[in-house]
């Protein structure tokens, strides 16, 4: 028995004796919640996940929605470029589908989005030490949720209201109503915490005037949101605004500089905007920038704009809405490239040397190979030459000059890269007047001595050398608001609002009114089999 | 093989008996232990003896006991219990037993350790005798030191010396000698008188003793219950191959093997289909027992088998990492008995064997003259380039040298051997230079009971690669013809004016990518035997991997394609993105290293009683992972291009706007541990009904708080039929095995170490009080339910052999079942902002059969045929893609291509029910009246405006239906031929690449490929990924041709030479119009073709083996 003990149990002792089960391995080289967030500076890193990720589609899907889907902008196919399996074609037709792309993406980054705000605001409410900084940082996270909160309900409508994190429990969609007033009492919530500071310090982040603006938003569209019109509590919010005296309109000097690649928070105009820089690091899965130039300006105008890339230029306007800017003295026009283009002398030509049939693809003639030089010319008009079915203008000179373009956005040339370091305003202190002005015509109280006809002139009369007008109706101020915000992202708004949303421009006849509200796309519902389609998309 | 008897026999002696003769028997048969200098141990060894009165089978029991000699004798020869007493001090064996056989009428023999008694009369003292002598050599006329050579029935006999010759004195009326070896085949030879009788030993019949390796242990394989493939050095692929995935290619049935042409890039390996969607597919490799030793340490030229271990049974023993299969790998060893010096080389020339059929220029100018198109001035310089054979070289050499020097003494042996592969690519640049050294040094201490091992291999390599590859690959076929690809003044041609053009070979002239890989193991193991047939192994080993990489893209790429958008163009199913090369130069510079630590002890008891064998092991294995310590940087702004990536000081990029660093990956740091006890049991009956059962309880620190540990067991049962007695009448059989088992087996990676964790990540930056600033917080989704993903396999295997050997194989049928697949699920953003989740939720099953087939049509003196046949079917399904708390797994559109224009239109699908790869896509339905492309739509109608996912149809899968490997033999005198045949079938490839260059509307700015040629530019539908370029990716190639010739009689400085041609990829037959139809079949979009394609190629090589 010993003998057994000392040849056998003790090797295989000796195995075990000399084992260990420690399976954990420290980790020593990311952060856990263990050393982050724990100060200030770590606290704004934490909020500023929320900044990042709204900046994702901010010029991306959502620009495509906001303008493709009106009058302001078309992206045909050239030679199949840019046909990308009709996702731009859809937004113009009004013929989206819920496995639309853009559609899909818009959904995605905005519900992405809340959810990166409800977990920021999630981690700072259990870390952060009571005060006055854990009090403004929180009601700027409120606020942040309420934005996105409203491009669902303005774009969706009606959608589920996910506001806490941790839990996950799929929930329905909500009607637009009361995301209405879900959305009115956040805001409400946050605006006495927000800070009435504008400038750097703020800039990029909600203050309570951006607070009062998205109110004013909200009541001036409540009629169509909710059916409940609420014009005189636009008003008021507006009047919050007004008489801070934070804001002042931009002259007709610095309209179109308020769009440069240096503006920012020196522009007296923006109330909350989104800041884009060619340095900015995107939220992980998200584009984060913004190239306005590669898809506007012609390629035979790179030398011009003294762009570092060579741009691809499907982007144009159509001519029914260019016909709005039919006023010469108004220094709007400059946001619009047309016709004839020359150097920045004015006098030198824009020029491109290619062959006779690289000019018209249809040139029959023998001679199709020869030289061919010409001056750029951008025509007004989109024409389908090549294939109506497939959007197509064709892939030559000619179809490349279709369109006028805007550049509102002007070409970043120090940029070493596409992306452009133009902020994208969300809210101007020109919006705030024109609501009010609306609100006003649409049957709200004038106050503080100002009447429709006299807030509109305080714009035109900084945009426009023109006389002041004498009357204004709601179609003077839907026109108005069309050369103020164009490509701005609010047209879309404007148009369902001014009813206009189920008209005829381009190529597109669909009258469906109920494409004012997108379908919820077929990935969110199999991600939340809760969620009910939106009325007509089934 | 030598057995101990213990003293105090506790059976009868019938059994007794039995047992002598058996020892008997298993000298005779296994002569080959003793060694060449005979006797030596028996004059060394010298024992002290103090007995009084006690039998002589005490005595030699008390012998046995205090030394490793061994008797046999028959009971009936003599006198056992006969009572003696010896007191020798310091004696020799031989003095001993003329002591104490004094007066018995019996002789004795000893050799080595072995020492037969024999009845006088029949020793060779009393007979008349006559000298015989001879030579034992090989088949390739090496002589055989060692071989035993004994006259049958005795124990008269011989050991061969160092020149294989042999000479002894035989008694006059015998009859035949028996010659026998280790792995040669017995022979008999029958004595008429010759005084010289010279023996050509022949190579054993593969699969009868073959030993293989099993994990903690070799077993025979006749006694094997679970299904493992071996194949040995002699029948890996032949060629200027440097990878051990591209050895195997097509020589084990249910090993799915693709390879590219690019020396840079490792094989991909599936076993038995993917058994997972998460990364880790490939197959786990065990080197000399190591687990997880990186391949690139194994020089071709050092191996001596692959023990592939397929079902579960096998592979449990690595429980935690043998999901996907266990390779085992055996290297060469000193030995003791063959002092010799190796060199092995070869030079290969390798070739393209096939391009893409392009438009040349006068083709495509007929193609825009008929369709009314034009270049544009500046594209068309009258000229005629192939862009394909631009950035070729005409002939890519390759060069192996391999020498090795091995050999060893009584008590210890060692292998030294260094291995230096230089090989080419057929793109220029692309080069792949490695050199292997390799120290193996085994020593027996404390009187050959411990046995220390010390096994040290480092591994270097340079790869020289193809910046942008996939990019100058595409730019290849798509750029005019009509362009030269330099202007007049010497520079590169180039047209920005189309996006995304850009000179190839500007692309790989005017950049460097280049990687420096060390990889270093060292082992050292200790193997002590105890007693009661106890044996105890240590084994550490230590293993590091460093990279050194740097990629250079000089002032041109900045200069020229910043500006053009130039998009990346990654592997399916990535999507491509931008790429920004900075100003003046961009430098990009990462160094990492991995490190693995192992320790594992075990114990093994082997134990006969009777007709019951067992086998236990019981073990401890534990792990500490560290992969990507490391980092990376980059710069920009370099004053001078020459100086490339080497200094990174000199760049400046503060002056450029916006230029971020790039510092890598925020989770390039992983450490992991990994923990085991496992016990393994092999009874076996009579080596007739075998049974195996392992269990091993696994540990990973990757895991979720209360999830870390799972058990994964094994069962396996063999009968081997032919060993009943009903099978002894019969003649068809000679060897027939039934198989079954049933195992788990888990996996712990393809996934981020700390998944299961909560932790802060970037979250890009954003604007704070004047500048951006970084955010940070939960970049993924802690998942601290996360556990084990296990896999299960049933498995039936049925071995035979025969036609007296002339035919034997084996038939393999299985189901595997992935349960818990850990895969990243997508999730709803609104709730996991991360957007997913790494979990565990689906089901994966593969249900295949296998067959293979070893035949020997003809054996003749001078001439051999061999013929190997090996076939697997698989069938691959998704069983399940989501659980309850993640419901967004199933139906997940994949690749991507992002050919232009068609930016979201995918090709794949992950899809409940479907296979791995299922293709997805727009289903071609011809042309309509107009001539444009149309498809079918979701509801059967024809659409020439399909949406993209809605009109989507299941379309094939490119998952073969069918594996071949065919190798023949032929041995004719001294040459050899070998032939290797290769086949998939029944597989779909989408040919995205055949996509992207079939755009006739375009054709001015950007070559088609011929068989466009009669489409018209007005369809602009005809490019769409689409059903039209899905294609038959079934292939049949012939793989290597081998010739061969061994030389003979070389005199005694050279012991054996071999010179050899093969040629590799001789032809392929296929419908496939791409380049190749072997495109990449691992990952979760095999089968698709998409400008990823690098060139195949055929070599040809000349090589020389000797030994000295």
């Amino acid at each position: 028995m010993k003998k057994i003990i000392s040849y056998f149990i003790l090797p295989v002792l000796a195995v075990f004796v000399v084992s260990c089960h420690d399976i954990e391995v420290p980790i020593t080289t990311q952060m856990t919640p263990d050393v982050y967030p724990q100060n200030d500076a770590q606290y704004a890193q934490t909020a500023g996940a929320v900044y990042s990720v709204f900046r994702g589609d901010y010029a991306h899907a959502y620009f495509w929605m906001s303008t493709l889907s009106t009058d302001e902008g078309i992206l045909p196919a050239r030679g199949g470029n840019w046909y990308d399996n009709q996702g731009y074609m859809k937004i113009h037709y009004h013929n989206w589908d819920k496995d639309h792309g853009w559609t899909n993406s818009l959904w995605y980054t905005t519900e992405k989005t809340i959810g990166v705000t409800n977990q920021a605001y999630y981690i700072l409410n259990n870390v952060m030490p009571e005060g006055a900084n854990k009090k403004t940082t929180l009601a700027e996270l409120r606020m942040m949720r309420a934005i996105s909160f409203f491009t669902m309900m303005d774009y969706f409508g009606n959608v589920p209201l996910d506001t806490l994190y941790g839990d996950f429990e799929p929930k329905t969609n909500t009607p637009r109503a009361e995301v209405f007033k879900y959305i009115e009492s956040e805001v409400k919530k946050a605006i006495n915490n927000l800070s009435e500071e504008t400038g750097a310090k703020t800039y990029g982040r909600p203050t309570k005037w951006t607070a009062y603006s998205l109110l004013a938003k909200m009541y001036l569209n409540a009629e169509y949101y909710t059916g409940t019109a609420r014009w005189n509590e636009c008003i008021a919010a507006c009047d919050a605004v007004i008489n801070s005296g934070k804001f002042v309109i931009e002259s007709r000097a610095s309209y179109l500089k308020m769009f440069y690649p240096d503006n920012g928070p020196q522009m007296k105009e923006f109330i909350f905007a989104v800041p884009f820089d060619p340095s900015a690091v995107s939220y992980p899965g998200t584009n984060g920038m913004m190239y306005r130039a590669r898809y506007d300006v012609p390629r035979s105008e790179r030398a011009k704009f003294g762009l570092p890339f060579t741009p691809s230029a499907p982007m144009s306007t159509l001519p029914e809405f260019y016909a709005l800017f039919n006023d010469l003295g108004d220094v709007r026009n400059g946001q619009w490239l047309t016709g004839l283009q020359f150097m920045d002398d004015g006098v030198t030509p824009v020029t491109v040397k290619t062959t006779k049939k690289g000019y018209d693809q249809f040139y029959t003639g023998a001679d199709g190979g020869d030289s061919y030089t010409y001056q750029v010319n951008l025509t007004p008009d989109i024409i389908y030459r090549q294939n109506p079915e497939l959007f197509d203008c064709g892939n030559d000179e000619i179809a490349w000059n279709m369109g006028y373009r805007n550049i509102k956005f002007y070409p970043d040339k120090t940029s070493t890269s596409r992306n452009q370091n133009n902020d994208v305003p969300y809210l101007r202190y020109s919006d705030v007047i024109l609501m009010k002005a609306e609100a006003i015509l649409r049957g709200g109280t004038a106050t503080g001595g100002q009447t429709a006809l006299s807030l509109v002139n305080m714009i035109r009369a900084n945009r426009s050398t023109s006389e002041v007008w004498t009357s204004v109706t709601l179609e003077d101020l839907y026109k108005e608001r069309s050369r103020e915000f164009v490509y701005e992202g609010w047209h879309r708004n404007d148009m369902i609002r001014f009813g206009k949303f189920e008209g005829k421009w381009g190529f597109k006849t669909n009258s469906e009114t109920y494409r004012r509200i997108l379908p919820i796309p077929t990935d969110a519902m199999k991600l939340n089999p809760k969620l009910v389609q939106n009325p007509g998309y089934n | 093989m030598k057995k101990k008897w213990l003293t105090g026999h506790p059976y009868g002696d019938g059994l007794k008996k039995i047992m002598r003769i058996m020892r008997l028997t298993i000298l005779l048969l296994f002569g080959c232990m003793l060694t060449v200098s005979a006797n030596s141990y028996a004059q060394k060894t010298k024992l002290d003896i103090n007995l009084t009165n006690t039998s002589i089978r005490d005595l030699f029991g008390f012998i046995e006991e205090n030394s490793e000699f061994v008797f046999l004798y028959r009971n009936e020869d003599f006198n056992l219990t006969k009572k003696v007493a010896v007191n020798l001090k310091d004696a020799t064996i031989n003095q001993i037993l003329d002591e104490v056989l004094k007066g018995e009428n019996v002789s004795y023999n000893v050799y080595e350790r072995q020492i037969v008694i024999q009845k006088a009369e029949n020793s060779m003292v009393s007979q008349q005798k006559k000298e015989i002598s001879g030579t034992v050599k090989d088949n390739s006329g090496a002589p055989i030191p060692g071989a035993t050579v004994l006259i049958k029935g005795t124990s008269t006999g011989t050991i061969t010396d160092m020149d294989g010759k042999f000479k002894f004195s035989v008694p006059g009326d015998s009859k035949i000698l028996v010659i026998s070896f280790v792995g040669m085949k017995t022979q008999e030879i029958a004595l008429t008188g010759q005084a010289q009788i010279n023996v050509v030993m022949e190579e054993e019949t593969v699969g009868i003793e073959e030993v293989v390796a099993v994990g903690y242990g070799r077993s025979s394989r006749k006694n094997l219950s679970s299904a493992v493939t071996s194949v040995k050095s002699d029948d890996l692929n032949r060629g200027a191959i440097s990878d051990v995935g591209q050895l195997l290619q097509g020589k084990v049935p249910g090993l799915n093997i693709s390879s590219s042409g690019d020396p840079t890039r490792k094989a991909t390996i599936i076993m038995r289909g993917a058994s997972t969607l998460n990364s880790s597919q490939s197959p786990f490799y065990v080197i000399d027992g190591i687990p997880g030793a990186d391949i690139s340490l194994v020089a071709p030229d050092d191996i001596v088998s692959v023990d592939v271990l397929k079902d579960a049974a096998a592979t449990s023993i690595y429980g935690n990492r043998a999901a996907n299969g266990v390779i085992m790998i055996t290297t060469r060893k000193g030995n003791k008995d063959k002092e010799q010096v190796a060199y092995n080389g070869y030079v290969g020339f390798e070739n393209v064997s096939n391009q893409l059929d392009m438009m040349d220029a006068a083709q495509l100018r007929a193609f825009m003259t008929k369709n009314n198109m034009s270049f544009s001035p500046e594209d068309d310089q009258g000229g005629n380039t192939n862009w394909q054979k631009v950035i070729q070289r005409d002939v890519a050499l390759s060069t192996s040298h391999n020498l090795s020097y091995s050999g060893g003494s009584k008590n210890s042996n060692y292998i030294a051997s260094v291995t230096y592969i230089d090989k080419q690519g057929v793109l220029l640049s692309s080069n792949q230079n490695r050199i292997v050294a390799r120290l193996a040094v085994e020593q027996m201490a404390f009187n050959d009971k411990v046995k220390f091992g010390i096994n040290i291999t480092n591994s270097n390599t340079k790869d020289t690669k193809v910046p942008q590859r996939n990019s100058a690959l595409l730019q290849a076929a798509k750029y005019l013809p009509v362009t030269n690809s330099k202007k007049e003044d010497g520079t590169y041609f180039e047209n920005f004016n189309h996006s995304g053009y850009f000179n190839p070979l500007a692309i790989i002239e005017q950049a460097d990518d280049d990687s420096k890989i060390n990889n270093l193991l060292g082992n050292f193991t200790t193997e002590v035997k105890l007693p009661f047939g106890l044996t105890y192994n240590l084994n550490v080993a230590y293993q590091r991997n460093s990279s050194l990489n740097g990629v250079y893209y000089n002032s041109y790429y900045a200069k020229n394609y910043n500006s053009a958008q130039f998009y990346n163009n990654p592997e399916p199913p990535s999507t491509h993105s931008i790429i920004n090369f900075g100003s003046n130069g961009l430098a990009n510079r990462s160094t990492y290293q991995s490190t693995n630590v192992i320790f594992e002890n075990y114990l093994t008891w082997n134990k006969e009683i009777g007709k019951n064998s067992i086998n236990a092991v019981v073990g401890y294995s534990w792990q500490d992972n560290t992969l990507g310590d490391g980092f990376m940087a980059s710069n920009t702004n370099f004053p001078v291009d020459d100086v490339s990536y080497n200094n990174l000081a000199l760049g400046n990029y503060s002056t450029i706007s916006g230029y971020k660093v790039d510092f890598g990956d925020l989770n390039a740091y992983q450490r992991t541990r990994l923990i085991s006890d496992f016990a393994r049991l092999n009874y076996n009956y009579d080596s007739k009904y075998l049974l195996q059962a392992s269990i091993r309880r696994d540990g990973s620190s990757v895991f979720g708080e209360n999830k870390k540990w799972g058990y994964f067991p094994s069962i396996g049962a063999a009968w081997r039929i032919d060993k009943e007695s009903f099978m002894q009448s019969q003649s068809i059989f000679s060897d027939l095995k039934l198989r079954a088992s049933y195992g788990v087996t888990g996996n712990s990676s393809g996934f981020d170490a700390y998944t299961a964790q909560f932790i802060m990540g970037g979250l890009g930056t954003f604007y704070y009080n004047g500048q951006q600033m970084a955010a940070f917080g939960p970049n993924k989704a802690a998942n601290q339910d996360l556990e084990w993903e296990k896999t299960s396999t049933q498995n039936l295997g049925l071995d035979f052999t025969v036609l007296n050997g002339k035919l034997s194989g084996y038939i393999e049928v299985y189901n595997k079942k992935t349960n818990g697949m850990i895969y990243s699920y997508a999730v709803n953003p609104v709730l996991v902002p991360a957007g997913s989740i790494t979990a565990n939720g689906g089901e994966m099953s593969n249900k295949g059969i296998e067959v293979s087939l070893n035949t020997t049509p003809v054996s003749t003196k001078d001439f051999t045929w061999t013929s190997n046949v090996n076939l697997a079917h698989n069938k691959n399904v998704i069983e399940k893609l989501t659980n309850s708390l993640f419901l967004g797994g199933d139906s997940v559109r994949i690749t991507q291509p992002d050919g232009g224009g068609q930016t979201g239109s995918t090709l794949q699908i992950l899809k409940e029910g479907k296979p791995i790869g299922q293709f997805f896509t727009l289903e071609y339905a011809g042309k309509n009246a107009e001539g444009v492309s149309q498809y079918v739509a979701k509801d059967g109608s024809l659409t020439t405006n399909p949406g993209i996912g809605t009109d989507y149809h299941y379309l094939g899968s490119p998952q073969p239906k069918l594996l071949l490997g065919w190798t023949n033999d032929f041995k004719y005198k001294n040459w050899d031929l070998n032939i290797f045949i290769r086949g998939v079938f029944g597989n779909k490839i989408f040919n995205a690449t055949r996509a992207d260059l079939f755009r006739p509307s375009t054709a001015h700015s950007s070559n088609i490929l011929v068989d466009a040629g009669n489409e018209s530019p007005t369809d602009l539908n005809v490019y769409k990924y689409s059903s039209r370029f899905i294609e038959d990716g079934s292939y049949i190639r012939l793989d290597n041709a081998t010739l061969g010739y061994n030389f003979k009689n070389l005199g005694s400085y050279v012991k054996t030479l071999r010179i050899y041609s093969s040629v590799n990829n001789l032809f392929v037959i296929t419908k496939y119009s791409g380049i190749d139809p072997e495109v990449e079949q691992g990952g979760i979009a095999p089968g698709v073709d998409s400008n990823n394609f690098y060139p195949k190629t055929r070599t040809v090589l000349f090589g020389v083996k000797a030994t000295f």
